[in-house]
């Protein structure tokens, strides 16, 4: 059976993720806030996710 | 964001140092200024931009003539002259001041580029502070991107609705809706996970190794063929534009017009018609590959149920296994309860009746079952059938719709390609040639969409292989983790990006067409599609609805409308963005407008000056005379807290001065025979 995720809420795409997925989205979205109006920051950027991903999943 | 008091000194005809105060109070929203043409009122929208970003628009001429001329004039070689513009502001619960300034040093008889310096204090607890990095600051209170919803030029406010500036528009929305950072997230989380996969590739073995190497190909051959398809979409927007420019001309033209208009009404039916169609081929499609396999059991069940039949009538239906092993009981002589079963003996009476009674109830239970399944199947086929041949109709009764509305515009298309009008046979060429350049592009499209759907076909199924490859070294087993949540977080970003934009696009059609419906008297309405283009419509006698060629004061409505809806819902959706800081006015923005009424006939400046005031939080309306006075002040009246003048001095010699009369007083507007050319900011006390 496949599922229609058509009328998926944002709460339920969250839920779907693992405990890490769901920290490390939150990490993500703070991080690209952060470097929003900077400009010529993608490396910085890129550097510090690949970070967060090491320090939240094992 | 609200603004509270600006400060010039000497930028463009604002000589000397001058203030004006903007601060909204007691519900009173409205700034109004007054001026005459060339008096400085796009200078003054353009001290908001240059204050803030160090931007001037398009429409100053001569941009490096920031310093009043006459005070250039008047300089020394070698002097340095002041010139700034000061910003007082509120955001946040906060005040700001916002300064660009820099000292011109006069080394030549002409202006040259200039050197100016941002810098932003906050007031905390009475004591001002400075603010590190300012410019990222004042772009996170106010992105650039986002100054043209905010800062513009009433008469070139149409811009926004042009086929070429939707992409952009529709990121900007993005942008004040704080996506950005989902939409970045995006772009650096590929790249996040390619530096995890470095790790894999060099821990994870050789079989690993190569499933990454050519998932990576396949990754890669997607993004290039993103790239191709955004830039095709951009080629297809700018030819939309072009053909709608076309059909514009086409549908105001004397003879074309009514042709034209048929030829409208005509194409919109039959894309109604076509998408009809499809859609009911898909649901025919999808009834043949669900219940399809009916059809082939027609014979087969009426065969299973004529042997079925006979053999109940002869009793020969296979028994199930429970009556053999009572028969083996009778055979061994021995109940399961131990107990002998001898012939004529109440207890082999017992059991040889429970013989009869068991197989029988089963073998008539599995009977009607059966005979129930069969019939089942023969009217589940009947129902196929009946439907099958409704959908066949349907289909071509939909066919035929399409072959007369194809013939309808091919007749219509004789019918302009006659008219004597060398200028109509022009426009009918190009429209022709734009139409087949639009379906090649669409064409194209269609293809890069289908090897990008390849290609993720393709990552998807590698990397289930991927999952389940054996690596020896825990290194690339923790690798492989991070990718894989890295993946899982991305795809949950896409479709949140999804859900919200879909769900932001709704909201802003939904307040565009009140806001609309509150200006116009006219029966149009406007519809923003999933492309952010904005189209106006009018509905017709018959149900459908037909494009409305738009005129220069309709452009200018619809973009009112639209900026008046981005700004409500800015304010609505500020508090509840993701990862959004908690804030309290963190979407409002006041908006700063020269030359609000634009080419608007009279009763329009009046419908817009009503809806002005509910359009943001503060507005900072600039006017000419002609347009702002009368009915326009009287609506405005109400709602205005601070009224202004700019006053042309002027040394023209032969014009006379002319005055303004605001609340039952003359101010100056245009001060003839001036030693200099410059501009008072007057405030309107009275």
């Amino acid at each position: 059976m496949t599922i229609d995720k058509t009328d998926q809420t944002e709460a339920e795409v969250i839920q779907g993720l693992t405990e890490d997925g769901r920290f490390l989205l939150q990490r993500v979205l703070e991080i690209e806030r952060s470097r929003l109006h900077l400009s010529g920051s993608d490396v910085t950027i890129v550097e510090d996710l690949h970070l967060a991903v090491k320090g939240i999943v094992r | 964001m609200k603004l509270t008091e600006i400060k010039m000194e000497n930028f463009r005809q604002f000589m000397g140092q001058q203030s004006f105060p903007l601060a909204p109070s007691n519900g009173r929203n409205v700034t109004l200024l007054f001026g005459a043409n060339g008096a400085g009122k796009t200078t003054f929208l353009n001290a908001f931009t240059w204050a803030f970003y160090g931007n001037l628009s398009d429409d100053i001429e001569q941009k490096q003539r920031i310093v009043t001329d006459f005070v250039w004039q008047a300089a020394a070689f070698g002097q340095d002259i002041p010139v700034s513009v000061e910003v007082n502001f509120e955001h946040d619960g906060n005040l700001f001041r916002a300064r660009r300034s820099a000292a011109v040093r006069k080394s030549a008889e002409e202006q040259g580029p200039t050197n100016s310096v941002f810098e932003l204090w906050t007031s905390i607890g009475g004591q001002s502070k400075v603010v590190d990095a300012p410019e990222e600051k004042i772009r996170t209170i106010l992105p650039l991107r986002l100054s043209r919803f905010f800062f513009f030029n009433g008469e070139r406010i149409e811009d926004l609705v042009n086929q070429k500036a939707y992409a952009e528009v529709k990121q900007d929305i993005k942008t004040l809706l704080n996506l950005e950072q989902v939409e970045k997230a995006l772009i650096h989380l590929p790249k996040v996970e390619r530096k995890l996969s470095a790790d894999f590739k060099k821990y994870g073995g050789d079989q690993a190794g190569k499933l990454q190497v050519a998932i990576e190909a396949q990754q890669d051959s997607a993004t290039t063929g993103k790239q191709k398809r955004t830039d095709m979409q951009d080629g297809l927007a700018e030819l939309n534009e072009e053909l709608q420019g076309v059909l514009d001309l086409l549908r105001q033209h004397s003879e074309a017009g009514p042709l034209q208009r048929q030829r409208d009404e005509a194409e919109e039916q039959l894309a109604k018609r076509v998408q009809a169609n499809r859609a009911l081929k898909a649901d025919r499609n999808l009834l043949v590959a669900t219940r399809g396999y009916m059809a082939f059991a027609g014979e087969m069940s009426l065969k299973t149920q004529a042997i079925a039949a006979d053999l109940h009538e002869r009793g020969a239906l296979p028994a199930p296994l429970k009556r053999e092993f009572v028969q083996k009981l009778i055979d061994d002589a021995r109940c399961i309860c131990g107990s002998d079963l001898i012939i004529g003996t109440a207890a082999m009476r017992s059991v040889e009746e429970w013989r009869s009674r068991a197989g029988l109830q089963s073998v008539e239970a599995a009977w009607q079952k059966l005979s129930g399944q069969v019939g089942h199947i023969a009217d589940e086929r009947e129902q196929l059938k009946e439907s099958l041949q409704k959908y066949t109709v349907d289909i071509e009764v939909g066919r035929s719709e399409e072959d007369s509305l194809n013939g309808h515009l091919t007749e219509l298309k004789a019918q302009v390609e006659n008219l004597p009008s060398e200028e109509i046979g022009k426009l009918e060429g190009k429209r022709e040639d734009l139409k087949r350049r639009i379906d090649e592009m669409n064409q194209s499209i269609g293809g890069e969409d289908r090897s990008i759907a390849l290609a993720e076909a393709e990552v998807f199924r590698l990397r289930i292989q991927l999952r389940s490859a054996e690596v020896a070294d825990e290194l690339a087993s923790s690798a492989r983790r991070r990718m894989e949540t890295v993946q899982a977080v991305q795809k949950a970003l896409e479709r949140i990006l999804e859900i919200r934009s879909n769900g932001m696009r709704d909201r802003l059609d939904k307040k565009l067409k009140e806001v609309f419906a509150r200006i116009t008297v006219k029966p149009y309405y406007p519809e923003l599609t999933a492309d952010f283009e904005l189209g106006l419509y009018q509905d017709q006698e018959d149900g459908s609805r037909l494009p409305v060629p738009k005129s220069t004061g309709e452009n200018q409505i619809l973009s009112l409308s639209f900026v008046a809806a981005v700004s409500q819902l800015a304010r609505e959706v500020a508090p509840q963005n993701l990862g959004g800081e908690d804030s309290t006015d963190s979407g409002t923005y006041p908006i700063v407008m020269d030359a609000a009424f634009g080419s608007l006939d009279l009763n329009y400046q009046r419908d817009v000056s009503r809806a002005l005031a509910d359009m943001a939080p503060q507005m900072i309306v600039m006017v000419s005379k002609s347009q702002g006075l009368g009915q326009v002040l009287n609506e405005l009246r109400p709602h205005v807290n601070h009224m202004g003048v700019f006053v042309a001095h002027s040394s023209n010699e032969v014009k006379e001065s002319e005055l303004i009369e605001l609340g039952g007083l003359e101010y100056p507007f245009i001060s003839t025979r001036s030693d200099m050319d410059w501009t008072q900011l007057l405030e309107v006390t009275g």
